[in-house]
């Protein structure tokens, strides 16, 4: 069939196209001309603008978790590699550790203040799992150049895994500050460092036996976390 | 008409940024068209489920393909609708029942959907003055004209379709369509010119 001299024709096909009344050979045999013929393509769009604000009329906003599904579907949640949290809605996460973390960290240090002997506290954290119950306490006692570490009782770990401390800056990088060897108190090198001012946060993650395989960062999950608190 | 020029511009300008990954940009854009978008969906699948999925799958093919969005060819409100509505439709075609449908409150229901909702609760959205104008020529056409085109392009169904839904012959139900979208070129066309 040759259109190309009926414009009416055309017209109407058009027509029929965009309201869904072409169907089967006549609709695929268009969609042929519509790839070679730009005045057909036009005509097309003339018919979309007349016929297709007919879907204005009836507006309903959708449910607020819709938005939340699109994201998830183009991975815009899974931007960020899993266990870097602290980048994953950072105001949320500040906000909870500063009420949360920060007040527990406070009792939690004059509590282990008064069991080390005569320590000098400079800094702590209560690492918290992710239903806030605490599962850590870090403390840097500058005396002795060491952080202690305890693990509280509830915490079970596997006897083939390693918890791994980590120091978190700012800026989102990780250093290691050493391994648990047996997942329930260490006594660490104190790395003035390795905990200086740009730190922010400290977190546990589960590893391989002896430690994460990469230096500079966790392979395991993030377990623990916790605002890093001055004294 | 200023406002609404200003609001396509708007989309325009929005889409444009999503081609280029914006993601604040493509959030503003669905804030923007969802409600219409999604009502739409909901008129064609009748779930609020099955319409909450295709807007999702809608709008994941708006991110990809905004790059290839010919501004030239169609606003950006069409050019989106059209997608949606090839969402709805293949999840409509995926489903095991059909719609049913009945003529007689079909076309009361579009009447009242075509309502300009300027006239209701301010917090409705505004139509773009296209759906205003098509609201009022399709208004002007003898209700069998306007129900046949209605159902065709709503619920995707084929002349013969239509023709079943209306119990009417398929030459009939052809005609009317075919004098009904005549009758809307003229009369748009005409409100364009005034």
């Amino acid at each position: 069939m040759n259109i190309e001299d009926n414009p009416l024709l055309r017209d109407k096909l058009a027509a029929e196209y965009v309201l869904g009344t072409l169907r089967g050979g006549a609709r695929r045999r268009f969609e042929r001309w519509l790839a070679t013929d730009a005045a057909l393509r036009s005509a097309v769009a003339g018919w979309q603008a007349r016929i297709v604000p007919m879907a204005e009329w009836s507006a309903v906003p959708p449910p607020a978790r819709t938005w939340a599904g699109i994201e998830r579907r183009l991975g815009f949640a899974r931007a960020v590699p899993a266990w870097q949290f602290w980048r994953i809605d950072g105001a949320r996460l500040w906000g909870s550790l500063a009420v949360g973390g920060g007040v527990a960290a406070v009792v939690l240090a004059v509590v282990l203040a008064g069991r080390v002997q005569e320590p000098q506290l400079q800094q702590v954290a209560t690492l918290l799992d992710d239903q806030a119950q605490t599962a850590l306490v870090v403390a840097a006692d500058a005396r002795r150049a060491r952080i202690d570490v305890r693990v509280a009782d509830n915490v079970k770990v596997p006897d083939d895994r390693t918890l791994q401390l980590w120091a978190i800056t700012a800026a989102g990088k990780t250093r290691s500050l050493g391994i648990l060897p047996d997942n329930r108190h260490a006594s660490l090198r104190l790395d003035q460092r390795a905990v200086g001012p740009d730190v922010v946060l400290l977190a546990i993650s589960l590893e391989p036996k002896g430690g994460s395989p990469d230096p500079n960062a966790p392979t395991g999950p993030v377990l623990y976390k916790g605002a890093w608190v001055k004294l | 008409m200023t406002k609404d020029l200003d609001n396509t511009d708007a989309l325009r300008r929005l889409v444009a940024a999503v081609a280029l990954g914006d993601r604040a940009a493509f959030r503003r854009l669905y804030d923007a068209t969802a409600a219409k978008l999604f009502g739409f969906a909901l008129r064609i699948l009748r779930k609020d489920e099955l319409a909450e999925e295709a807007l999702q799958d809608a709008f994941v093919s708006i991110w990809h393909a905004a790059a290839g969005y010919q501004p030239h060819l169609a606003a950006p409100l069409t050019w989106m609708t059209t997608i949606v509505r090839n969402k709805a439709l293949d999840m409509l075609r995926r489903q095991d029942d059909a719609v049913e449908l009945d003529a007689q409150q079909f076309d009361a229901d579009m009447l009242l959907a075509m309502q300009d909702p300027a006239a209701g609760p301010p917090d409705r959205m505004q139509m773009t003055d296209e759906a205003r104008a098509l609201a009022h020529c399709m208004e002007a056409l003898e209700g069998r004209q306007r129900q046949a085109i209605g159902m065709a392009y709503f619920h995707d169904l084929s002349h013969s379709e239509v023709a079943a839904q209306l119990s009417l012959p398929i030459g009939t139900v052809k005609t009317w369509i075919r004098r009904g979208l005549d009758k809307l070129k003229t009369c748009l066309s005409k409100r364009e010119a005034a």
